[in-house]
């Protein structure tokens, strides 16, 4: 009897991860570069509990259900246009890379700014790399161009080339906030033509409200429909020891 | 319960979104206004599996692992400091600025502010001031008698006194290495931060630095119809964050009615 219970909490801690999961997609709707998450469920045959207490028939395992992965949505997000030189977006499978003081990481982000020094830097301030490291500009560089191809010009000429780099496997990416990942293995540096960069545009969030809405209604009925389950069960079991112990005398 | 505090951030997130916008509306009729915009970031990640773990004894690993994220945060409130539209007002102390560059303005402390908003008049000695009576860098005086008045784009002033044209002066622009880290003091005004680097000042026209227009004003660079579509975004964005609240109290209090 303690089984169907403990089969509907699992189910239920799973839907509240869920759940915490549709949040922090709904919360980054404005997230320019944000790539939503969707959870992935397994079922789990439970290798000890057995339900035997059926008297024909082999014994069935039960099964509970398990959250094995976050899986990351990597399609591009609407791309929006700002009219900021330093506002870049990537037409296709490929990252920013940005130097930390962690080591490198990777962005869809391509919300630019330059800092004092004149350096080209992401919101935190973290240089953007190109083909030749950190890109800075002098203070007599002025009509900032970034080509389809990452090339970035100004009116003294070339400056080099928006490193991008693209993974075999961007599920391996781990999100580290503030709109960066993180890859344990190096991914490639792409040759000119491979992706495309847009300037004065920015890729915006790839969240569907739509999609998340949906999800949001279908969990929070079937947590109810557990809910009322379990209760069920418990009105069951109270109802059995009712009975059973109203012996007559 | 997380998806309650994650929720909240993105409520928050969207509450500052709508504040800029109507700030930016609030605004589209201030001449020499910059837009704002704010950037935001997803918050810190919480792995529960780490992708990579060997998941049996043959070296299988897990493609891909439980990250759950914490919500949203707002990563700055950068202005777009795009050229703004230039208005013809027939007025001859207004000034605006095509291309890159801030007038400099005197401000009572003895700082220097910067603007784009060329909007000037005269005070009671002559002397080019804003609107607040703050004296346009150079002290240029304009006689009593003086008639024609004329600032080129090079940012020369001149005046024709009994006849006779004469130099009174000559309006300095400045420029940035990173302009959008101005820092802004209200009234069309902006000081010089860390972030923006020091000035670099020059005559209207020398290299990098834009040309003025007498006679015409820098419209505000706000775009009506972007503003308000993103202010239906923020709404939306809003009510949707709300509902998860919704969705997340509702699931608790399913949880309290069980027994």
């Amino acid at each position: 009897m303690e089984n169907s219970l403990l089969v509907g909490l699992s189910r239920q801690v799973a839907l509240r991860r869920e759940l915490d999961v549709v949040a922090n997609n709904l919360a980054n709707l404005g997230t320019a570069g944000f790539k939503s998450q969707e959870m992935v469920f397994r079922e789990y045959l439970m290798p000890v509990a057995r339900a035997d207490i059926f008297p024909h028939g082999a014994d069935r395992r039960l099964s509970y259900v398990e959250d094995r992965a976050t899986w990351q949505d990597f399609t591009s997000g609407p791309v929006q246009t700002t009219g900021n030189p330093f506002d870049v977006a990537i037409a296709g499978d490929a990252f920013f890379a940005v130097q930390t003081p962690n080591g490198v990481r990777y962005t869809r982000n391509g919300q630019f700014q330059l800092d004092a020094q004149g350096r080209l830097v992401t919101n935190d301030g973290h240089p953007v790399l190109s083909n030749g490291g950190p890109i800075q500009f002098g203070d007599e560089e002025t009509d900032i161009t970034i080509g389809v191809d990452g090339t970035i010009s100004t009116a003294q000429g070339v400056r080099g080339r928006l490193l991008l780099t693209r993974f075999e496997n961007n599920q391996a990416l781990i999100p580290e906030g503030s709109s960066l990942f993180r890859s344990d293995t190096p991914g490639r540096e792409l040759a000119p033509g491979e992706a495309r960069t847009i300037q004065y545009a920015i890729e915006k969030s790839n969240v569907e409200p739509i999609v998340e809405t949906t999800r949001l209604i279908e969990l929070s009925r079937s947590y109810q429909t557990l809910a009322q389950m379990m209760q069920r069960s418990d009105e069951l079991r109270r109802t059995a020891i009712e009975r059973l112990a109203d012996v007559q005398a | 319960m997380r998806a309650l505090h994650t929720a909240a951030t993105g409520m928050m997130a969207q509450e500052k979104n709508v504040e800029v916008i109507s700030n930016n509306i609030a605004n589209m009729r201030t001449t020499g206004y910059k837009k704002q915009r704010v950037d935001f970031q997803d918050l810190l990640y919480q792995t529960l599996r780490r992708a990579g773990t060997t998941t049996s004894d043959t070296g299988t690993i897990a493609p891909v692992g439980v990250e759950i994220g914490s919500g949203v945060k707002t990563a700055g409130t950068p202005r777009v400091m795009s050229q703004g539209g230039v208005l013809s007002t027939e007025k001859d102390y207004d000034i605006a600025i095509r291309g890159e560059g801030f007038f400099r303005i005197e401000l009572p402390d003895g700082r220097i502010a910067y603007t784009r908003d060329g909007s000037f008049e005269l005070n009671q000695d002559g002397i080019l001031v804003t609107v607040d009576g703050y004296e346009v860098e150079g002290g240029i005086t304009i006689p009593a008698d003086a008639t024609n008045i004329s600032i080129n784009a090079q940012g020369l002033v001149q005046v024709t006194v009994d006849g006779e044209v004469q130099d009174v002066g000559q309006i300095q622009i400045s420029r940035f290495v990173n302009k959008t880290g101005l820092e802004s003091i209200g009234e069309n005004l902006f000081i010089e931060t860390e972030a923006s680097g020091p000035p670099v000042t020059d005559d209207p026209g020398a290299e990098g630095m834009g040309t003025l227009l007498q006679r015409h004003l820098e419209q505000a660079n706000v775009n009506a119809v972007t503003e308000i579509s993103d202010l239906i975004a923020a709404q939306r964005a809003y009510e949707m964050n709300a509902k998860v609240i919704t969705a997340a109290e509702e699931m608790l209090q399913a949880t309290t009615n069980m027994r």
